[in-house]
Parts: C-alpha cells; structure tokens; sequence
C-alpha cells in the first residue's frame, strides 16, 4: 500500500478515537480502584466488590465498564455504540467529500471503499445494534421490576465480544461492503475484498454472538424473571418491541452467521458457494435471510421507544395498546418471509419475484397500523416540544417517507429501475437516520438526567443538534432520491457527470449532519462536567398508561 | 362496536386497500412483461441474441455475427433484443437506466432479460452490483440506431 496524505488522516483519527478510549478505560481502573480504597496487588473477593461498586452513584464513570450488573452493561453498550457512531459517521463524510467531483480526488477507489465497508458494517452491527442491545440491558430490568439477572457474568463477557467485533470490523479494512458477498470476499487483494477480509468477517460473528446471547437474555428478563405483578396484557410495549426483535435475530441471525463461517471455510477449500454443487447466489440468499430481517430488528425497538415516549410527552395515554402488539408482532412475522426483495433481478423467476414482492407489500400493514397509532395519540393530547419530542416527531415523519419509498420498491417493474442506486440509499438512510438513530438520541436525550447522575442537558445545544441533524437528512437523502430514480449508482467512488448536482447537495448535507453530530458530542462532554442539579429519576421506569 | 375500534378498521381497511391495488398491479405487470424481468436463460431467447460477460471491470457484448465491444453497446431501433449475462469473477449486475433493464451477472449462472429500444440516441449502462476497486469505471455507454 503506498503512502498517502487522505489515509494518514483517516487512519490517524480512528487510531486516536481508539487510543482516546483505551486511555480512558487505564484511568477507569485507577478511579475503580480508588474508589475501591484498595492497592492494585489486593485481590477483593467478587460479592464484596459489587456490593462496594452497587454503592457508587451511576453516572457516565467507566468504572461502570468492569460491572456485571445490567444497567451498568446497558450504559457500556450505549457508550461504545456512540463511539462507533462517531467513527462510521467520519467515514460517511469522507465519502461524501470525496464524491464532490465526478472522478475521485479526495480519496482512492481503495480508501473509499474501506471507508463504505466501515461505515456499512458499523452503523449496521456496531451502532444500530448494539444502541438497541444497550437500551434493552438499560430499561428492560427496571421497567419489568427484576430482582436479580443471574447471566450478569455472561452479559458482561458477551460486550466484550461485541467491543472487540466493532474493533476487527475498523482494522480489517476490509473492502467487501457490508454485504460480504462470495466471490468478492474471498479475493484476498487490495483490489477485492480486501487482505484481511476475513477479520472483518470475524468481527461480524462475534458481534452476532452477543447479540444472539443478548436476545435470549431479553426473552428470559422478560417472561421468566419479570415481576409477577405484571401481567403479560400489561407487559410495556417496549418488552414487546424486544419480544419482537429478539425473535427475529434468534431467527435469522445464526442462518448469516453459517453463511459467513462457509465463507471463511470456501477461503481454504471452496466448495460451499462455486463448483458443480454450489452457486455464488447460494451466499447472496443466506446473507439476505439475515440482511433483511437485521434492518426490523434496527427499527422495532425504536417503535417501541415511541410507544414509551410519547405519551409523555403528549400528556395522553397509548390510543390503543391492543394493536399496537399485534404490529409488533405481525412486522416481526413478516419481516422474516421478504428477504427475496432485495434479488429481483439476480434471476429467481417470475414466481419468487411475485411471491416477494406480495410479502413486500404485506409488510406495509403492520407498519401502517403502527404509524396511525402514533398519530392518533397524538391527535387525542397536548403536545410538549421539548428535545426528545422533537426527534420523536421527525422519526414519524422520516419512517413516513421511507415507508412509501420502501414500498415502492417491492413493486418488480419499479425495482428494475431504482435497485442498486442511490434512492435505495435514500430510503434506507430515511428510516435509519429518521428512525433508529433519531430515537436513540431521544433515549440518550430523555434518560440523560439518570445517565449522567442528576446533570441537565444544555437545551439550546440539543436542539441545535435537532434541527441540523433533521435539515441534513433531508438535504442529503432528497437529492439521493432524486438522482437515484435517474440511475444515479450507488457504493462508487465516481460517477457520470450528469449525476453531479445531485451529489453535491447530498455532500452539503452531510457536512451539516456532521456538524450536528458534533454539536452533540460537545453537549455530552460539557454537561457531564455541569453540577448536579436534577434528580436521577429514571422517566422510562415511570408506569405508561394504555388505552384499550 | 367501540368507536375506537371503528377508526382503526377504517384505516386498516384503507391500507389494504392501496395495498392490494398495487399488488394487483404488480402481478399484472410481472406476468405479462416476465420476459422483460431478469430470469435464469430458459434456451428460448426472443429476438436477436447478444452474450454479456461481466469481468472486473468492465463489460463484453457478443453479437451474433462474432463481433465483440467493450463498454458500448450498439443496438438498432424497434428490434428486440435479448442479453445473455453471465460474469466471468464475481457478481455484476448491468443496468440500463432509461431502458429499465437490470440482471444480475454470476459466475456459473447465466440469466436471460428481453427488450425493445425505441427512440435512436446515446444513453447510460452501469454495474450496480459493488464488484471492487474499480467497480465505478465499469460503466459505459449504450447506442441506439
């Protein structure tokens, strides 16, 4: 690999971030251990050292890092989901400056697709899923009044599996994207997938496994160990949301993690996906089983965030509590029978493609009878705007419009037009941006108070973050659509001149929703250093009221 | 019945409603236009034949009296055409924007779609499938006489 300036300085951030966050766990130690009153060499016997760490306040210290307690692996998760926000983030700004000009200037066709592999992988496994696994650690326990969680030594490992698969997928600079598709990844080659591939690959099962462990730990919280007052008819919507996405990675998640074993295992001796008895396809249907359902299992907890959130904010209770269990569970059902959507065109035949692209259309229903529960909540109270009703509100605008840009997808002859450029893009980044991460920022925003152990957030911060994050959405992801129903391609590192206008708008906007980012991460570190001024008490674990 | 219960039959029925009238369309278009669609190369192409290889990274078109380009395609106005596609590495996948073709290219696997250009002049082909370094240049152009 030759020497370059564009490499030096990406590759030079993300080391720092790392070095950043190992320093801070070296300091983590020594603050655990003053607060312990104890001398490095002294070993303390376990149950006495958790009773002694159970007595700290729990703020944003990364003493919480060496706990075993739920809540304190929630804020772990939480904490390194954001960093590998902030990284992937990085990389996705890298792209869109690089894509100001027609041919590439900024960065190599390499570095650029590293840059996308990372920033795919990570948002994806890092951010979108461990976000979710953390606010479950977070909220599940307390919302369902469980005494003990006896699996806290295996919670804890299983972050570090999920900590160090984050790491690989940053060091393999694998060029594979996120797909990881068969013949691509086995070629070895700068050119290919990338000399390390397969510790990207490694990274990814690593991540599955503690996501597998998670959604069984959820499924016994939630029907084993939760308080016998509360009845399963009374179970908040959140476990159900959980129910929901726990379900569906037990489900399909071990099918992809096969999937990426027979890769690693075609490297030595191809036999799974080429020759007389496989088909590079073979791969491609394995990965979709997962790579569909994993963008629900981004998305139903943040429904089931709103169902918690808003009628708080709205000062009204859920309009109807009945159905919205039934779209819980009904999206998460047929979720899992669409994954054929996303290869119309790789040649299925007629019938597969109608069968598809029938569920593909079903799967609008439960959404919708989510989305017009929502609305009717909102119709029937009195609406606070403070900053986590903000993102609420544009998280239900944002799934709108990728909803309707989803749906239009499954239509075969419209697929033939837009599959594989950027107003898939367009759609996807709508709900994710929209959906998923605007309410893991109304989370971070609505539990900062018990995060940080009594801190306020600065308002005017936030909602400055709000608005650029919500304005930089739209000015990069419209542009995205529109050039994409022209045949805009997406994943290039250039492009058609024609494509040019539509490509730098969405650079504009990127940089805005980078500044936004940024805007955050100063507000998190300037509030934690605030005094404190409010009670801890937790919003989430005050009791919601259903309707019918 | 709860009038609450009614609003939520209402909207779900205006759901499946939109919902089942876009599917109707769907099928129609998908089983009368199947030829139209990328499906595995059945040995009854319609048409004029042209074999597409897929290679990082480019594209080679074939054309019935052996001539062979690279990255151009040439076709004649009102005739039907029908592309080979298969790939001589990894996944491909060739898109014509204005025309709405797309097919995926596998190694191994060769996939059929038929098509009618109408109006004479140039336009875009591009791969849409992420094959690799160079996965941006495997683009070219597509003539209509």
């Amino acid at each position: 690999m030759i020497f370059s300036f564009e490499l030096a300085i990406f590759g030079s951030t993300i080391s720092v971030l790392i070095i950043m966050f190992l320093l801070l766990y070296f300091y983590a130690q020594d603050y655990r251990k003053y607060l312990l009153e104890v001398n490095h060499e002294e070993i303390l016997d376990r149950g006495q050292e958790n009773a002694v760490l159970s007595n700290m306040k729990r703020e944003l210290s990364f003493a919480a890092f060496f706990m075993d307690d739920s809540k304190s692996i929630g804020i772990r998760y939480i904490i390194t989901s954001l960093l590998f926000f902030f990284i992937a983030g990085l990389a996705g700004i890298g792209m869109r400056i690089s894509l100001w000009n027609p041919n590439p200037t900024f960065l190599t066709p390499i570095q650029y697709n590293v840059l996308l592999t990372e920033h795919g992988t990570l948002m994806l496994y890092g951010w979108a899923t461990g976000s979710i696994l953390g606010l479950g650690y977070y909220l599940l326990p307390s919302m369902l009044k469980i005494k003990k969680d006896k699996l806290g030594h295996l919670n804890s490992a299983m972050f570090w599996f999920y900590f160090i698969g984050g790491v690989l997928l940053i060091f393999s600079r694998s060029t594979a994207s996120w797909y990881f598709y068969y013949p691509l990844t086995d070629q070895l080659t700068e050119a290919g997938g990338g000399t390390y591939s397969f510790a990207a690959l490694a990274g990814v099962l690593l991540i599955l496994t503690a996501a597998n462990v998670a959604s069984i730990v959820f499924l016994k919280m939630i029907f084993l160990d939760r308080d016998k007052s509360i009845r399963l008819s009374k179970l908040p919507l959140f476990a159900w949301s959980i129910v929901s996405t726990a379900l569906l990675i037990l489900s399909s998640a071990p099918v992809s993690m096969v999937a990426d074993v027979m890769l690693i295992y075609d490297l030595i001796n191809p036999i799974f996906f080429t020759g007389s008895n496989g088909t590079a396809l073979g791969y491609a249907i394995l990965f979709w089983f997962w790579g569909h359902p994993i963008v629900y299992v981004a998305v139903i907890p943040a429904f089931g965030l709103i169902y918690e959130l808003l009628p708080k904010y709205a000062n009204t209770k859920v309009y109807s509590y009945k159905s919205g269990v039934v779209g819980l569970l009904l999206l998460m059902i047929l979720s899992g029978t669409v994954w054929g959507h996303h290869l119309f065109n790789s040649g299925l035949g007629t019938i597969w493609d109608l069968i598809f692209s029938t569920t593909s259309f079903l799967v609008a229903i439960p959404s919708a009878i989510t989305v017009f529960n929502w609305i009717a909540t909102l119709w029937t109270g009195k609406i606070r705007l403070t900053v986590p009703m903000l993102f609420i509100l544009n998280a239900i605008v944002d799934f709108v419009i990728g909803g309707v840009t989803g749906v239009m997808q499954a239509d075969v002859g419209i697929n033939e037009l837009i599959h594989g450029t950027y107003w898939v893009t367009a759609h996807f980044h709508f709900i994710l941006l929209g959906m998923t991460t605007g309410m893991a920022f109304a989370a971070i925003y609505a539990l900062f108070p018990t995060l940080s152990g009594g801190r306020r957030y600065n308002v005017a911060m936030a909602k400055a973050h709000f608005y650029l994050t919500a304005l930089g959405t739209y000015v990069m992801t419209v542009p995205w659509a529109l050039g994409g129903f022209q045949g805009m391609p997406r994943r290039v590192a250039g492009y058609f001149g024609i494509f040019q206008s539509y490509q730098d708008a969405a650079a504009i906007g990127g940089i805005i929703l980078g500044i936004g980012q940024l805007v955050f991460l100063i507000n998190l570190v300037y509030s934690s250093t605030k005094p404190i001024s409010v009670s801890n008490e937790n919003i989430l674990e005050s009791e919601v009221v259903y309707g019918e | 019945m709860n009038k609450r219960v009614q609003y939520e039959l209402i909207w779900l029925i205006a759901v499946i409603a939109i919902l089942a009238l876009s599917a109707l369309a769907n099928y129609n278009y998908t089983v009368s236009s199947s030829k139209e669609i990328a499906q595995p190369y059945n040995g009854d192409p319609a048409g004029v034949v042209i074999n597409v290889t897929g290679y990082q990274w480019g594209w080679q078109f074939q054309y019935p009296n052996g001539t062979i380009t690279t990255d151009k395609l040439v076709l004649m106005a009102n005739v039907t055409y029908t592309l080979i596609v298969t790939s001589k590495d990894v996944i491909h996948d060739l898109y014509i924007p204005q025309f709405g073709v797309q097919v995926y290219a596998v190694y191994d696997h060769t996939n059929e779609v038929s098509f009618t250009p109408l109006v004479p002049g140039t336009y875009i082909m591009e791969c849409v499938e992420y094959c690799g370094e160079y996965h941006y240049e495997m683009r070219g152009e597509v003539v209509v006489l």
